[in-house]
């Protein structure tokens, strides 16, 4: 698509409407910033402050004082890491062998898979619990990201992604040369699926990342809590310091970001559009 | 050798073993909340001192987040800690689960403390069946704190606001016409005072002894219709509690009144509204009503593993006199350890209230204080009762409708 | 080996036919086969062990204890049994069906929004924005990684009503956001379609990726609008996308909890008007102590968005659900 980037007035109408939003989007990531760097009684001043203040360091000294922060990022990054490579590589797998091949009981798997998604969770903490402590798992991270290495959501988007942007003739083509199930897998359609597993790495992440009812069921230890359950501990009904847990919430959604930028490069990437030229 | 020496030799090879045993350091593992688990955290260093042997892991989560997985340990009877602090909003709950040992008995014989603390916080603690599932650590009396200058500037007194609830919202419709001040935050703060007036020991608040549900008795009517009265005379500010809006009144002169407990006072100072030092006065609560606002205890789980030493380190918390001074000092929280209550830092005069002596104050009304026991569908029938209030205080709806509504409802709920 | 093919076609009537089969090669054709016959089960079986792990007991766990009373503190042993009475006790509960209209007006009154501003948005960033492209998206996805802890804070300091910034633009008397049980609706709405806009863009974007620039170009030549090629170039490709993205939407919505959570507290008098089903089952397990009856309501909320998903699917049809295999 190639338009001349000349400022037509349809293009300044354009620009303005994402503008705006951009604004009204992106403005409470602003203000976590903003506070982030604003002692807690100016945080509730009237009008709220709009632009930083000079309170970052003395807030991060809170945060460090009352939580093993690092430790807590720590945990979080490789947790978060583990269960989103898992995910990439078993979801497209499973989501391939939805999409393009035809085996019995299909249908009724598949709904499974996504049946499994609307089962509200957070009741599952009693049973789960039970389960962790059976294996000895309390206590580790292990028991983070391995219930989770095959989401459900991830098979249902690799599914869909594939079914639909894989040219059915790419993968005959593969087989015909005499390509194996898993090297079709591998070398024809995985290197395709940049957008989408993009997306789905991205997702993961985030989705691991904010996670603290897992955390809470498994972890016992303060140094072993992941970002968002350390952060939630510096709460207070009344007493809550304000500006030290922003600034934990402002660090804590850097990670994420970097995880934007790395993926925006694959997701707004185009398709190799070679391949599926006639 | 002689069988008498070996066996004697056994025996005192034995008790040797045993008393080195004993005297190898043990890890208790105490769960508990912001900011209850500061005062442990300062108590620490007295502790290491007087218990060298006895070493202590203090697990803190967030308030919802604690009682949550307390309550998964509990179901499960697994991961429990040897000390678990409660919230006076779950004591109901989890005193009356049987998880905890009853404190009465040995090896505690907690019982015989009972004479030390402030008498209603030994029943909130106790369940039914008679048993004393924890210790109170820490209360909350309930007091009005009332701006003194904005009171005056409108040519009126403290007793004006106190001596009877007709006077008060009379004063508070005086207040607004001189000052543009609110007496109450929100009219829901009446209802709770009101409906823990009058109330005599051993009356239950929503439930009586039998489980009978009481809230279409005289007494919510007479709750409701007051906390309506003072809404439609307009003297509160209908700013829901720790939101912006509350805070930006309590700074701006908005809100000449709030009645909570006395801790409050240590937050206004510290961080709410630390300009106003000065002109906020701690005041009995109106018409001669005494209630507590909240309150932490320290439980010992019956399938906790070192539960002689947790109730130890639970009584060092609560039955310790340095240790609830120093919590006062850290954290503001009143003790519940009456000694704790004749300590000199009780009679010192606080700056922020203007130099009054308010702890003296809030120890004679912690005294007062019934003795409501507690139920353990309390939270939930609070909950009812709020929303039905708005229903009648937003909506118009009829006093006995809502209360015949309210009724229905918990007695749907609390299924026994 | 067979020559390579660089015409792609799937008509294989006009390629050569390859050379008799060894022995060998019959064998190695043989496995092959059984191997592609037997590859999907093997690859889809990380998702089903990880499953029968670690979802199929508490799913379990779960069913047997909505057939039972359980005031969980107690202990497992202190559980009895009531057969089908949770279920009866919710479905008669005031509360529940409240709840159940609160949940459905949500999805509604964010989700529909959600993807009627978020399929155009997206169309128009693929279309018009190079290289503020990543910028724009990145500002419009923030909202999802925002903690929650900031979002309740944030908000509720830009929606008071006498000192934040909304009420200070907008003309007229000052709205009560988070004070009137109407306003307060209308606020988590409002908060919910803020948070998830930038996903479906996100999502959508991915699948505009996929579609071939020359459609467009091919459109553009008949004369087509902008408008035009939307509608009729990328959103039908963009269905199979749509029909995931409006699933998860309708499942995550119906599971609704956090965001009311956060910014209506539990215990004012509002917490009532914006209860989900999901806030009301918590508040049965937590709060009134029935651990029964909570699990009751999972899966009569379970059954609920099941039915929905499934209208959603009959909605969409064959083609929307990416189904290619033949």
């Amino acid at each position: 698509m190639s338009h001349a980037e000349r400022l037509t007035p349809s293009r300044v109408m354009t620009l303005a409407l994402v503008g705006a939003g951009v604004v009204l989007l992106a403005a409470p990531f602003w203000f976590t910033f903003v506070f982030a760097t604003q002692a807690r009684a100016d945080i509730f001043r009237s009008p709220p402050p709009l632009w930083f203040g000079t309170h970052f360091l003395s807030n991060v000294q809170l945060l460090l004082e009352r939580l093993p922060f690092w430790r807590n990022l720590g945990m979080s990054l490789y947790v978060a890491t583990m269960t989103t490579a898992l995910n990439l590589l078993l979801c497209a797998l499973a989501g391939y062998a939805f999409a393009v091949h035809e085996f019995a009981g299909k249908k009724i798997l598949f709904a499974l898979v996504v049946g499994s998604m609307m089962l509200p969770s957070f009741l599952n903490m009693i049973p789960t619990f039970l389960v962790m402590d059976l294996f000895g798992w309390i206590d580790t991270p292990r028991a983070l990201y391995v219930p989770g290495a095959a989401g459900a959501l991830g098979i249902f988007l690799m599914r869909q992604y594939i079914g639909s942007a894989i040219p059915r003739d790419l993968i005959d083509a593969a087989r015909m040369d005499g390509c194996g199930e898993l090297r079709t897998f591998w070398s024809v359609v995985m290197p395709l699926c940049g957008p989408a597993l993009g997306t789905l790495g991205l997702i993961t992440f985030i989705n691991a990342w904010n996670n603290f009812v897992g955390p809470l069921v498994v972890m016992h230890n303060a140094d072993d809590y992941t970002v968002p359950l350390a952060l939630r501990s510096m709460q207070s009904p009344n007493n809550t310091e304000w500006g030290a847990l922003m600034a934990g919430s402002a660090i804590a959604m850097l990670p994420l970001l970097v995880a934007f930028v790395f993926s925006a490069r694959r997701l707004v990437a185009g398709l190799t559009a070679g391949a599926v030229r006639g | 050798m002689p069988e008498g020496a070996v066996s004697r030799m056994v025996a005192l090879a034995a008790a040797a073993l045993a008393a080195t045993a004993a005297s190898a350091a043990t890890t208790i593992t105490v769960a508990t909340f912001p900011d209850l688990d500061r005062a442990a955290k300062a108590a620490l260093p007295r502790w290491h001192a007087a218990h060298p042997d006895i070493d202590v892991k203090i697990v803190s989560l967030q308030y919802l987040d604690h009682h949550t997985a307390m309550t998964t340990a509990l179901a499960t009877g697994s991961g429990l800690p040897d000390v678990m602090a409660i919230d006076f909003r779950y004591i109901g709950k989890f005193a009356g689960s049987g998880g905890f040992d009853d404190l009465n008995q040995p090896p505690y014989n907690a019982g015989a403390l009972r004479s030390q603390f402030v008498p209603y916080t030994f029943v909130q603690a106790t369940n039914a069946a008679g048993q004393l599932a924890a210790l109170p650590a820490d209360i909350g009396p309930g007091t009005l704190l009332y701006r003194t200058d904005l009171i005056a500037k409108a040519g009126l007194t403290e007793a004006d606001l106190t001596r009877s609830w007709d006077s008060f919202i009379a004063a508070g419709v005086k207040l607004k016409a001189a000052t543009g001040a609110c007496l109450v935050a929100e009219s829901t703060e009446i209802l709770d005072i009101l409906l823990r007036s009058d109330l005599k020991d051993g009356q239950g608040l929503y439930f009586d002894r039998s489980g009978k549900v009481l809230v279409d008795s005289p007494r919510f009517v007479h709750a409701f219709e007051v906390g309506r009265a003072a809404q439609k005379a307009g003297i509160s500010a209908d700013a829901t509690l720790w939101t912006n809006e509350w805070v930006a009144d309590l700074r701006s002169n908005k809100i000449a009144g709030q009645m909570m407990g006395a801790w409050l006072a240590g937050h206004l100072k510290n961080w709410l509204a630390p300009d106003t030092a000065g002109k906020w006065r701690s005041a009995p609560l109106p018409a001669g009503a005494y209630a507590s606002y909240g309150g932490s205890f320290y439980a010992i789980p019956r399938r906790a593993a070192h539960k002689v030493e947790g109730f130890e380190f639970a009584r060092f918390m609560t039955a310790d006199v340095q240790s609830q001074v120093n919590s006062l000092r850290t954290l503001d929280t009143f003790p519940a350890l009456l000694a704790a209550q004749q300590d000199p830092i009780i009679d010192e005069p606080m700056p922020f209230l203007g130099g009054q002596k308010a702890r003296e104050l809030w120890r004679e009304l912690a005294s007062k204080v019934p003795l409501i026991p507690v139920d353990k569908y309390d939270a939930m029938a609070t909950d009812v009762i709020r929303a039905e209030f708005q229903n009648v205080v937003k909506r118009g709806k009829d006093i006995h409708l809502a209360l015949a509504d309210a009724k229905d409802l918990i007695e749907h709920r609390a299924r026994r | 080996m067979h020559d390579s093919r660089n015409t792609l076609t799937s008509d294989s009537a006009i390629a050569p036919l390859p050379p008799a089969p060894s022995q060998a090669q019959a064998a190695r054709a043989r496995w092959r086969k059984r191997a592609r016959k037997l590859a999907p089960y093997a690859f889809i079986s990380p998702f089903f062990i990880l499953f029968a792990v670690f979802g199929l007991f508490p799913l379990l766990f779960s069913i047997w204890l909505s057939l039972h009373q359980w005031d969980a503190p107690a202990g497992l042993a202190a559980m009895h049994w009531v057969g089908l009475e949770n279920y009866w006790y919710a479905l008669t509960d005031p509360w529940f069906s409240k709840s159940l209209l609160t949940t459905l007006w949500f999805a509604v009154a964010s989700g529909v929004p959600q993807h009627l501003v978020a399929l155009p948005l997206a169309f128009l960033i693929h279309t018009t924005l190079k290289r503020s492209r990543n910028f724009v998206v990145g500002a419009y996805f923030v909202p999802y990684i925002t903690s929650s802890v900031a979002v309740a804070l944030i908000f509720t300091t830009l929606f008071s009503k006498d000192f934040g910034v909304i009420n200070a633009i907008l003309p007229g008397p000052p709205i009560d956001w988070l004070g009137d049980a109407f306003w307060a609706r209308i606020t988590v709405a409002i908060v919910v379609f803020w948070r998830y806009l930038g996903w479906n863009v996100v999502l959508y974007l991915s699948a505009l990726q996929v579609i071939p620039g020359d459609l467009y170009e091919a459109a553009t030549l008949d004369g087509a609008s902008r408008w035009q090629q939307f509608r009729h170039v990328a959103l039908p490709l963009l269905r199979p996308m749509m029909f995931f993205a409006i699933t998860l939407t309708l499942i995550g919505n119906l599971q609704l909890f956090e965001e009311p959570f956060i910014l209506i507290p539990p215990d004012s008098g509002l917490a009532i008007d914006v209860m989900t089903t999901a806030m009301f089952m918590y508040r049965m397990a937590f709060s009134d102590g029935d651990f029964g009856t909570a699990s009751a309501v999972s899966w009569l909320l379970f059954f609920l968005i099941a039915a929905l998903t499934y209208g959603n699917a009959r909605l969409f049809g064959k083609e929307g659900t990416g189904d290619v295999a033949r």
